[in-house]
């Protein structure tokens, strides 16, 4: 048994049937990550005795025959936004290398008293916005498919750390796509749900209107437990929706026949898509067609129009939330951080309404769509993985976002991996998203495509063990 | 009137210099220049906005009193 391979669906059943015990798995990933994260940088800091004591405490209850859910006993790491009480929370920056925070985050709350076990902070992109970035106080993390290149962002310390085995779910959060980036170039799951179905309470805003706090996981099945053990309202949190969570485990088995699936013209093809993609999601669309979906084509506006849409409201959001930093020590932001947060300091309020008034009719278009299809697929990601060059210029706003569209409206979106590059040897990604709420009909979707195909199940391999 | 922003002349670095200071922001020189180099793209990409939207076009996340 490969403990570190292992999903949270086999470890619950290993430790159903005594086979293996909490602290037995933890031991095993703290050597695994000792290991090989030098030479990965996903962690910003292991918290070795908590999840010791946590597995130890898991082991005690498990023994005893209590139960407190799909996380009991299930190691996970937090990107480092995520606040953690008397633990430090970084955001990856110098702005808060000293930050320890008070409270927990609402969701670590709920996976502390679900009898999860917290493995550690995780690395991402400077507030989950600048990165990659060589000029940190921690490294930016590196891709275990190819050291020589980056995890994607900003939840890069999550992809990273799942697809390397150091643990099999981890929370990331996805404004424009940084739980579904990452997850597609690291060969991972990763969910964003419906606006308002994890509460963001204690995690650091990047963009109030659109962030989101997700499972990444190595499964689709592995979604549905940890997505169960962290959804529900949140009176605290004014984006949380007060509606009924289901039972997304149970919910995984209904298959795909007769569901209608519409595949977005042009998005995932074109200039700047790698030529390995098309195929690869016409073949999955093929699978999909062979278990009695029913695929067709459906028009949407460009990639360029939700980029812009998304990027303009996002760096009006971003500038009042760092304004005060950005006043008294922009020195001490990384510079990529910085230069994306300061154009909200010129866009002016009519530019920002404009943008807001946009993403309404943006957001309509999909609710029709949504009207004729149960789900709507195309990639996780256009391109495989970057390479890591410290002095590649910033892109950002500039190259076209897959992920976005649906950051613009909200809906739940999964990135699963579909296949590899020829050339490189890279993860490739589709993307399945759902009306609001329905992260129900996502997860079948994706996990009918598991069960009749393997590509969850590539590891990369970590090469010889550091000494 | 047009509701087409892009046929507006880009920004020179001098207005983009006089924008930062009237936010109220003191960035050192080095920082100021990073900036100047990167702020065309960004103002390239408001002015892409489509405008000229009905009054029933509201914004996204408007007030929802019955969300109280």
């Amino acid at each position: 048994m490969d403990i570190p391979l292992l999903t949270i669906a086999e470890l619950r059943r290993a430790y159903d049937q005594r086979e293996l015990s909490p602290v037995e798995v933890i031991r095993a990933l703290l050597d695994r990550v000792a290991a090989h994260d030098a030479r990965l940088n996903s962690f910003i800091r292991i918290t070795e005795d908590i999840a010791l004591a946590e597995a130890r405490e898991a082991e005690r209850l498990l023994l005893a025959g209590e139960r407190r859910g799909p996380m009991q006993g299930i190691p996970y790491g937090l990107k480092d936004i995520v606040e953690t009480a008397g633990i430090p929370t970084t955001g990856h920056s110098k702005l808060r290398q000293d930050h320890v925070p008070a409270a927990d985050a609402e969701i670590v709350r709920r996976l502390k008293a679900g009898g999860g076990v917290l493995l550690g902070k995780l690395a991402t992109w400077e507030f989950a916005l600048g990165g990659p970035s060589w000029d940190l106080p921690w490294p930016p993390a590196r891709n275990p498919w190819d050291r020589d290149r980056l995890p994607g962002g900003s939840s890069s310390g999550p992809g990273a750390a799942v697809a390397a085995g150091f643990m099999p779910a981890a929370i990331g959060t996805d404004t424009g796509g940084s739980i579904r980036g990452p997850a597609a170039f690291c060969g991972i799951c990763g969910l964003k749900p419906t606006y308002g179905r994890v509460s963001r309470r204690g995690v650091f805003p990047n963009t109030f209107t659109m962030d989101h706090i997700g499972p990444m996981t190595r499964s689709a099945e592995d979604i549905a437990l940890m997505l169960q053990a962290i959804a529900g309202f949140d009176p605290a949190d004014p984006g949380s929706e007060d509606c009924p969570v289901p039972d997304y485990r149970a919910a995984l088995d209904g298959g795909v026949n007769g569901l209608r699936l519409g595949l977005v013209e042009g998005w995932h093809d074109g200039e700047g898509a790698h030529p390995d993609l098309a195929p690869a999601i016409a073949a999955a669309v093929a699978v999909l067609q062979g278990l009695g979906a029913v695929v067709e084509p459906v028009k949407l506006s460009s990639l360029r129009d939700y980029t812009d849409c998304k990027t303009t409201i996002s760096s009006v959001e971003l500038y009042s939330i760092h304004e005060p930093d950005l006043r008294a020590r922009p020195q001490d932001f990384g510079r990529i951080l910085r230069n994306r947060v300061l154009p909200g300091a010129l866009i002016r309020g009519e530019d920002y309404l404009a943008a807001l008034r946009w993403r309404g009719a943006l957001a309509n278009e999909q609710k029709r769509a949504f009207a004729r299809f149960d789900a709507l697929l195309t990639a996780g990601a256009r391109t495989i993985a970057d390479r890591a060059d410290p002095s590649a210029p910033d892109r950002h706003g500039v190259t076209v976002s897959i992920t976005m569209p649906f950051s613009i409206s909200g809906v739940p979106a999964l990135a699963i991996p579909c296949g590899f590059s020829r050339a490189e040897g890279m993860p490739l990604s589709l993307q399945i998203a759902g009306r609001p709420f329905e992260e129900a009909t996502v997860l079948r979707i994706a996990h009918a495509y598991q069960l009749a195909t393997d590509w969850h199940r590539q590891h990369p391999t970590l090469g010889p063990t550091l000494d | 009137m047009s509701d087409d922003l892009s046929r507006l002349p880009p920004a020179s670095a001098d207005d983009i210099r006089a924008l930062v200071k009237r936010a109220g922001l003191d960035l050192p020189e080095e920082l100021l220049q990073q900036f100047v180099a990167v702020w065309p793209q960004y103002e390239a990409m408001v002015r892409r906005i489509p405008r000229g939207r009905g009054y029933d076009e509201e914004p996204a996340h408007t007030f929802r009193p019955a969300r109280w």
